[in-house]
């Protein structure tokens, strides 16, 4: 899991953000703007709960021309359930349109990239597709972050979400800022240098959420083959391995799902139920 | 040699599922029971699968054509654990079927050495071949070797229609209600002398299975097994959680030569096949959970009461 970083934001990332007080909101907050603003970069704030009101007002605080931005274009600041999060839900699939269109709509303004902040404590309320947003965190790292100008960081408050949400949410980011977060019993992150997933802890009943995102990454990856790196997994149940199966299943005719270094407990499942050998490739290294 | 010729009424020769125990006292008496029982089958071109103690195959293997088509298999791997090897059963039994075939099987689940843990297991085994093969053209024929302690050979009058030896066959009139029989199995389980204890719910799962690893290894369990233990306690406490009230109890402790895993839950077993049967390993129902537990252990003790329901898990440390 990524230890906390420091210092100037850098661009091209996707951070989790994890904070619990207002001063450290600010801190993060400030930091992005300035430096996005300072790079000549389009900056979006999307809030959640925030009023957008005292946004301006934090920033202004902190000694940045958040008015002067507002009025010029270069900045943003808008509430996630009048746009993304407006009509039937959330929905992955869109949201990676709407990155796409935003960076073109910068681009089009003369910004040769967007910096954006998400306030994520939707993802504890009950709010339609909610339950897709760990699949999304963990595909926009190469369907969205390797291919566009984008650098965005996703703010989790721990006063508005459980601990195990933001744990399991923070996790999926290969960068991470704000404060530490305890490890899950199972987390998912984006394979840095290739499409996939690296899946570590231990898989059984109590983490099917974690593994759905999973199986859901596998079944819609827009890559010519899916990958999951298991070397950190302890265990993996039947069910897990029949998930993700069923996930590789659901991909357009191609290659089965690659699985590198696998724990004990899948090889024995695939002695027990050879029915997944077509879907499953199991690479040693 | 003696003809196979159960006695023609009464028996259940003619009904399409016939389920006799052979009790045999000599190896000749043995060959003779069993040996005829195979031949029989093989003439008649039924598929025929022989599960018995290794070293009885050899024995019986001489005695029929080795183009005979019979699958021999021995029972002291694929029937170690006794609650696997109805599923062996059925697995064989529904491929024969397909092809519209009447089944022949010996099933020698228990023999002298056999613990009587064990033995209630098989005895439990032995009654729910009742309930699976209801209705179905399938023969199933149980030696019992008269070695065996007495208990043992009561409770196979009371799992088989039909009992007799190498010389002839009668209806048993001590047969006894599956059911009934099952809840007879459910005999106090002794007490371990101490045991680590790990209360679990949903959120502790995965605390349950490491600290079920930790305690395997310092035990001393080979990281094979290790692997099995882990899956079968995961399907356990699992089904706990799912099924059993949402929480459970797991116990371990060390005995001669194995280790035991407990998990007590508030749950039922509503259908006592569950997990006799090879699921479908992408069904999230239908007793895959059990069925995994059954083929990783080397036996597993079921004690479904009023108070909840109670697995033991045992694995050898060889």
């Amino acid at each position: 899991m990524a230890e906390p970083s420091e210092g100037e934001p850098v661009e091209g990332c996707h951070s989790s953000v994890v904070f619990s007080d207002d001063r450290q909101w600010a801190g993060h907050l400030a930091a992005f703007v300035r430096s996005g603003l300072a790079r000549g970069r389009r900056v979006q704030y999307f809030a959640d709960t925030t009023d957008p009101e005292r946004v301006l007002a934090a920033l202004t605080d902190a000694g940045i021309d958040a008015a002067g931005a507002v009025a010029r274009g270069q900045l943003s600041l808008s509430v996630a359930t009048q746009t993304y999060l407006a009509g039937s839900g959330f929905d992955p699939d869109a949201m990676i349109g709407l990155w796409q269109e935003a960076v073109d709509e910068a681009g089009a303004s003369g910004y040769p990239g967007v910096w954006a902040i998400g306030e994520m404590s939707w993802a504890n309320r009950d709010v339609a597709g909610a339950d897709r947003l760990l699949e999304y965190e963990l595909r926009i790292h190469h369907e969205v972050f390797a291919r566009l100008p984008l650098t965005a960081w996703c703010f989790y408050d721990r006063r508005l979400m459980s601990d195990a949400c933001v744990d399991v949410l923070a996790s999926a980011h290969l960068t991470h800022r704000g404060e530490s977060h305890a490890a899950p019993a199972l987390w998912l992150a984006p394979l840095a240098d290739r499409p996939g997933l690296r899946m570590s802890g231990s898989a059984g009943y109590d983490t099917r959420d974690t593994v759905a995102a999973a199986a859901a990454v596998v079944s819609g990856a827009q890559t010519p083959r899916a990958e999951l790196d298991l070397a950190a997994v302890r265990h993996l149940d039947a069910a897990s391995l029949a998930v993700l199966t069923g996930g590789a299943a659901g991909r357009p005719d191609g290659p089965p799902l690659r699985i590198r270094q696998p724990p004990p407990s899948l090889r024995r499942l695939l002695q027990l139920f050879p029915e997944f050998d077509a879907s499953v490739e199991v690479v040693d290294r | 040699m003696t003809t196979y010729e159960p006695a023609a009424a009464g028996t259940g020769r003619q009904a399409p599922f016939h389920h006799p125990a052979l009790f045999y006292g000599t190896q000749d008496e043995y060959l003779a029971g069993v040996g005829t029982f195979v031949r029989d089958a093989t003439d008649l071109g039924h598929p025929v699968l022989v599960a018995v103690p290794g070293p009885r195959l050899a024995l019986l293997r001489d005695l029929v054509d080795g183009d005979s088509g019979v699958t021999w298999v021995d029972m002291y791997q694929a029937g170690r654990n006794p609650g696997r090897i109805l599923s062996m059963l059925q697995e064989f039994a529904d491929r024969a079927e397909a092809a519209h075939a009447h089944v022949s099987i010996v099933g020698e689940p228990i023999w002298v050495g056999r613990t009587r843990a064990e033995a209630w297991e098989a005895t439990r085994h032995e009654a729910l071949i009742n309930l699976a093969f209801t209705g179905r053209r399938v023969s199933i024929l149980c030696p019992y070797d008269t070695a065996l302690p007495e208990e043992v050979l009561a409770q196979a009058y009371r799992t088989h229609p039909v009992v007799g030896d190498s010389v002839a066959y009668g209806a048993s009139s001590h047969y006894t209600d599956p059911h009934e029989v099952c809840r007879d199995c459910d005999t106090p389980l002794p007490e371990p002398a101490e045991a680590v204890v790990i209360p679990f719910e949903e959120g502790g799962l995965a605390l349950a299975r490491d600290e079920a690893d930790r305690w395997a290894a310092a035990a001393g369990l080979p990281p094979v097994r290790r692997t099995d233990w882990l899956l079968a306690i995961g399907e356990a406490t699992s089904n706990s959680v799912r099924h059993g009230g949402g929480r459970g109890t797991l116990r371990m402790w060390r005995a001669e030569g194995k280790l035991v895993a407990e998990i007590s839950d508030q749950g039922l077993l509503a259908d006592p096949l569950t997990g006799r049967r090879r699921p479908d390993p992408r069904a999230a129902t239908g007793g895959r959970g059990v069925w995994i537990m059954h083929q990783l252990c080397d036996l597993v003790e079921i004690r479904a009461g009023a108070r909840g329901l109670v697995l033991r898990l045992h694995l050898g440390t060889e």
